[in-house]
């Protein structure tokens, strides 16, 4: 039995939050669409222009390169941040000496405006005056990529750079996760001889499953909100080649004050982020039960 | 439950048999490489933090041009930072703006939060509150610079423009979704039995929300308020743009005061870093484990 | 006690007969929330109440250090005038122009600000921006100005602004590095290129720039476009007559090809920002900068300041009109918000800082650090003293050399100015080849209506 409710009382409590949430949150996104189907320039009032935004966007290159990048880092998130997250927790949840002070400073890279983190790996990642190329050099490796700056490997630079910014909270929700786990099933599984690997594989991920979900869920409502990084590393540069999708609209809603085209993109961006969220929060659903 | 419970359960229950002999040494070798991976990746994540300290203490043209070289280490730029930048005012506003708008949001996120899962009607049906909820964490996806003009005129419209309410209302709605994402997920799995005994012991609503089940939450609340905090004390876009007053700047602020047009003092960048840094890591350093204790608490599922 | 569930979304009901304990609750927070917002409410932009008290909005969050010219006209202003108060404010110039943008959707300008010239044309059309016209028609100020540094800012009848610095714009040289390597100063582009295949053999960076958030940064090619007719052509490229894709420009960026492939960019120009390429110069690493009068006074502090010489620019064989060309413009302007007017008091400090502000004081205070004057005044420049300052000067007023009227990016729209920064930017790091940077600024020309007064 939980609390019987009136729709009164119920309204009552949800209210607040819900009123600022609606106004603050939603109300905007409504208002981005509605701009959307103008070519409001951010100052002037103005005229309808029906569909044009959007298709302005099909042809636009720059928008569908700021697609592929955020979908490179998308891959880095998911392929490499989420399982090194876990691997890394695993790492720090069991016998090292200090893993509690280990666990807090892995942490420290999340709790740092990513504005920061952008001008921090800038003199890291400089082809010129970076950390990195000079580390090659030092030990004479003769090729100084271009990590950021270039025409490729910029969004790969980024998506590490994410990596490492999120590294520390993807850790500690998996080792939230692996701490409730029952000990005493790792330990009878140990006494029946089974491997390290095979307890990873056949206990503790199954039974995790709900963290990954989780996890998964937040790293891509995240990756989808990329935008402080790219500026600080690479302005989107050179000419928007690694340009995200939350770059590229500030860079036409501000930068280049096409308002309409730029609320067009923000939509874009919402829809996208919202359905591969809302398609790893019913994954996750479907998989574990539903209250 | 859930399948997932039951799963544990059954894996569970096989009563551990005798100690089988394990070899020791090789146990021991392994703790020492494991050791060893561990504290090499930690220094390798902590690094590039090192190296911003590190330039901190270098001249502005060292830091472009000789970024190795370590002879001429100055507190220069500590001394530009501290001149320029008026840290405690800024200090304090951060302050304001965390504490304010991170306990009304987890007061409001909290209420929601259990009118989602814990209320129920009468009829049975949850449809409103799985409707809810999912509208709640739709949040999620928004990526703020959307909400930059609205929320200007929203504060314009309210007279709070010019206000520490203009940055903490969106403040608040901002970390609303994730709030009820960890609340809700903790909230479900709460034993009714607590507020069966409460119920019969003729506790009211309110007393049930606050009195009975909120001293529970402790971990999860706690975890959500570092979160909060740490979101609040980082928060540019916003801040940049709804600020105009110098009595009201924010820590997030005092790194692009050194970013003129044509002029950027990397040195005192650097050194402001530093400075905003420090204080966020000891707050981490001191709470970190209320974060992990309320994720535990069941906060992640 | 029984309900439906499927209710109604809860807000639009309002409660009756809740408990009385959620009631106090309730309105004791919302009286809570409404006394703290309007107890601090004191500083409003729309304060009613004038005291003379207008604000400046820069585009540099620390002027004093960043802009030291207008932070001291600001403090020399509020000397002379105890009656009324100059407040200067500043963000980066991104988060300014955001801000400006913002501010003009909801009426709360502040009183004067700097802006770009796109912005301020968009803002006269939507009437945010007050008519300077009667300012300047007093004790006939606007007698002190050529008429081309106001032309600009004007839409109509209506001269929405006033220039806030002159660009002065071309190449600083390192003449100790060119002597090194037996270069002469270059003249025309074929000396410019030999000249950046020598420094290149030498290990030298021959051309510093800086594209990571300032792609703006390409002055010098800006005035080489000047070079190949752009003055003559722009209007009709923008209203459809001609195009940007032409066969003229065309010759021009495969000129900035040559200078690429020639290896006259350094490798990290995408992730310098401009103010990065800039010490590089004044550390002695590049032999040329592309940059402008304001960087006078910082070349001139730095090591290679005795040693620095400024150049308008390479002339061009295959060029098209007029090739002596320096480019000596106003920058952006300084405009007011249309809301002055309805203040007597707040109207009157801004007319006395225009006035002081372009009064010869005022010239004085700019030239002092090392800014051109935007009126005839006439400096007196210690030419040993400042000579980096002294020879920008002397560049810009080379016998038989003149001005275009604007540079080519502040006659048109934000989006197809960001799009010539890109196309330079885009043919020197070599990720566009020169016929796609022709063709991406003219695909964007099309796309976005023109701003034309």
């Amino acid at each position: 039995m939980n609390w019987l409710t009136t729709r009164r009382h119920f309204a009552l409590m949800v209210a607040p939050a819900l009123i600022i949430y609606s106004l603050y949150m939603i109300c905007p996104i409504l208002y981005s669409l509605y701009y959307s189907f103008t070519n409001f320039d951010g100052v002037s009032a103005g005229g309808f222009a029906g569909l044009d935004n959007y298709r302005q966007m099909a042809q636009d290159d720059a928008f569908w390169t700021s697609m592929r990048n955020t979908g490179i880092i998308l891959g880095i998130a998911l392929f490499l941040l989420i399982p090194l997250g876990f691997l890394l927790a695993i790492l720090l949840s069991g016998r090292v000496k200090g893993s509690g002070a280990l666990r807090a400073l892995v942490f420290a890279p999340a709790i740092i405006a990513p504005i920061l983190v952008g001008l921090i790996w800038i003199f890291i990642l400089d082809p010129k005056i970076g950390l990195v190329n000079a580390f090659l050099l030092a030990i004479g490796v003769p090729a100084h990529p271009q990590w950021i700056g270039g025409p490729t490997l910029s969004s790969y630079s980024i998506g590490f750079v994410y990596l490492w910014q999120q590294i520390g909270f993807v850790l500690t929700i998996f080792y939230a996760g692996l701490r409730m786990l029952p000990r005493d099933v790792m330990e009878a599984s140990s006494l029946d001889g089974a491997s390290r690997w095979q307890q990873l594989r056949h206990i503790q991920i199954p039974m995790l499953r709900e963290t990954f979900g989780i996890v998964t869920a937040l790293v891509v409502t995240g990756v989808f909100k990329v935008f402080e990084l790219v500026y600080a590393l690479t302005g989107g540069g050179p000419v928007h080649l690694s340009e995200v999708m939350v770059s590229y609209m500030y860079h036409i809603t501000f930068t280049t004050q096409q308002y309409g085209y730029g609320m067009a993109l923000a939509v874009v961006v919402f829809v996208v982020g919202a359905l591969a969220s809302a398609a790893t929060f019913l994954d996750n659903r479907r998989k574990g039960e539903v209250r | 439950m859930s399948i997932d419970t039951e799963v544990k359960m059954s894996l569970a229950s096989p009563a551990a048999p005798g100690e089988t002999p394990h070899r020791p040494r090789r146990r021991r070798r392994g703790r020492i490489v494991v050791s060893a991976v561990a504290y090499l990746i930690t220094f390798v994540i902590l690094f590039p933090l090192l190296w911003i300290v590190l330039l901190s203490f270098q001249t502005n043209d060292n830091i472009l041009n000789r970024p190795f070289s370590l002879s001429d280490l100055t507190l220069a730029n500590y001394q530009q930072a501290l001149e320029t930048l008026n840290l405690l005012v800024m200090y304090k506003n951060t302050l304001i703006l965390a504490v304010v708008s991170v306990t009304i949001g987890l007061v409001i996120s909290y209420m929601a939060a259990f009118a989602l899962t814990r209320m129920i009607f009468r009829s049975g049906r949850r449809r409103t509150q799985t409707t809810l909820r999912f509208y709640f964490l739709a949040g999620l996806a928004i990526p703020v610079y959307i909400l930059l003009f609205p929320v200007y005129r929203l504060d314009i419209t309210f007279g709070l423009f010019g206000t520490y309410f203009a940055l903490i209302l969106p403040y608040i709605a901002v970390t609303i979704p994730f709030n009820i994402l960890l609340l809700t997920g903790f909230l479900r799995d709460f034993p009714e039995e607590i507020e069966q005994a409460a119920v019969m012991d003729g506790v009211g609503l309110w007393r049930m929300a606050w009195k009975v089940v909120f001293p529970l939450m402790r971990p999860v609340v706690a975890t959500l308020a570092i979160l909060n905090v740490i979101y609040v004390w980082n928060e540019f876009p916003f801040a940049v743009t709804l600020i105009n007053d110098p009595n009201m700047t924010t820590v997030s602020l005092g790194v692009s005061q050194f970013q003129g047009v044509y002029s950027v003092n990397y040195g005192a960048m650097m050194a402001s870093a530093t400075l905003v840094l420090l204080p966020q890591l000891a707050i981490y350093a001191a709470f970190q484990k209320q974060v992990i204790a309320g994720m535990t608490a069941g906060a992640v599922r | 006690m029984a309900t439906s569930p499927q209710s109604a979304p809860p807000t639009s009901r309002r409660p009756s007969g809740i408990s009385r304990r959620l009631l106090l609750t309730a309105t004791a927070s919302a009286l809570f929330v409404t006394a703290t917002a309007c107890g601090s409410a004191v500083n409003t932009a729309d304060g009613s109440s004038s005291d003379g008290l207008i604000t400046l909005s820069m585009h540099n969050p620390d002027s004093k250090t960043q802009d030291p010219a207008t932070w001291q006209m600001v403090q020399e202003f509020n000397k002379q005038h105890p009656d009324m108060k100059i407040k200067l404010e500043g963000q980066p110039v991104d988060q300014h122009e955001q801000r400006m943008t913002i501010a003009a959707q909801s009426g709360t300008l502040p009183e004067i600000f700097w802006v770009y010239d796109s912005l301020a044309k968009t803002m006269v059309k939507s009437g945010d921006l007050l008519d300077l016209t009667p300012i300047l028609a007093e004790d006939n100020l606007k007698a002190k100005f050529v008429p081309s540094m106001l032309a600009g800012f004007r839409s109509g009848n209506v001269q929405y602004g006033v220039p806030y610095q002159a660009l002065v714009t071309g190449f600083y040289y390192n003449k100790a590095i060119l002597d090194e390597h037996k270069i002469a100063v270059p003249e025309t582009f074929d000396d410019l290129l030999a000249a950046v295949k020598k420094l290149k053999a030498a290990g030298v960076v021959p051309i510093t720039q800086g594209a990571n958030n300032s792609s703006f940064s390409v002055w010098a090619f800006l005035t080489m476009l000047d070079r190949f007719g752009y003055e003559a052509k722009y209007q009709d490229i923008l209203s459809g007559r001609a195009s940007y894709d032409s066969a003229d420009f065309l010759r021009l960026y495969k000129h900035v090809e040559e200078l690429a492939e020639a290896g006259a960019f350094p490798s990290n120009m995408n992730t310098q920002t401009y103010a990065q390429a800039v010490a590089s110069y004044t550390s002695g690493k590049a032999a040329f900068l592309d940059a402008g009068v304001w960087e006078a006074a910082k070349i001139q502090k730095s090591g290679v300041g005795k040693d620095t010489g400024f150049w308008a620019g390479p002339t061009f064989s295959d060029g098209v009109g007029n090739q002596k060309l320096v480019m000596n413009v106003p920058s952006a302007p300084f405009v007011v918000s249309a809301k002055v007017k309805d203040d007597k008091k707040k109207y009157a400090a801004v007319k006395a800082f225009i006035q002081f502000y372009y009064s010869d004081a005022g010239q004085k205070i700019l030239v002092d650090n090392a800014q051109p004057p935007v009126t005839t005044y006439k400096p007196s420049v210690d030419a040993t003293k400042n000579p980096v300052f002294a020879a920008v000067l002397a560049e810009a007023s080379k016998p038989g050399w003149t001005s275009p009227k604007a540079q080519p990016d502040l006659v048109v729209s934000a989006a197809t100015a960001s799009a010539m920064y890109d196309s330079f930017y885009g043919v020197m790091g070599g990720s566009l080849s020169p016929e796609e940077a022709v063709k991406n600024v003219q695909k964007t020309i099309k796309q976005v209506p023109a701003v034309t007064p």
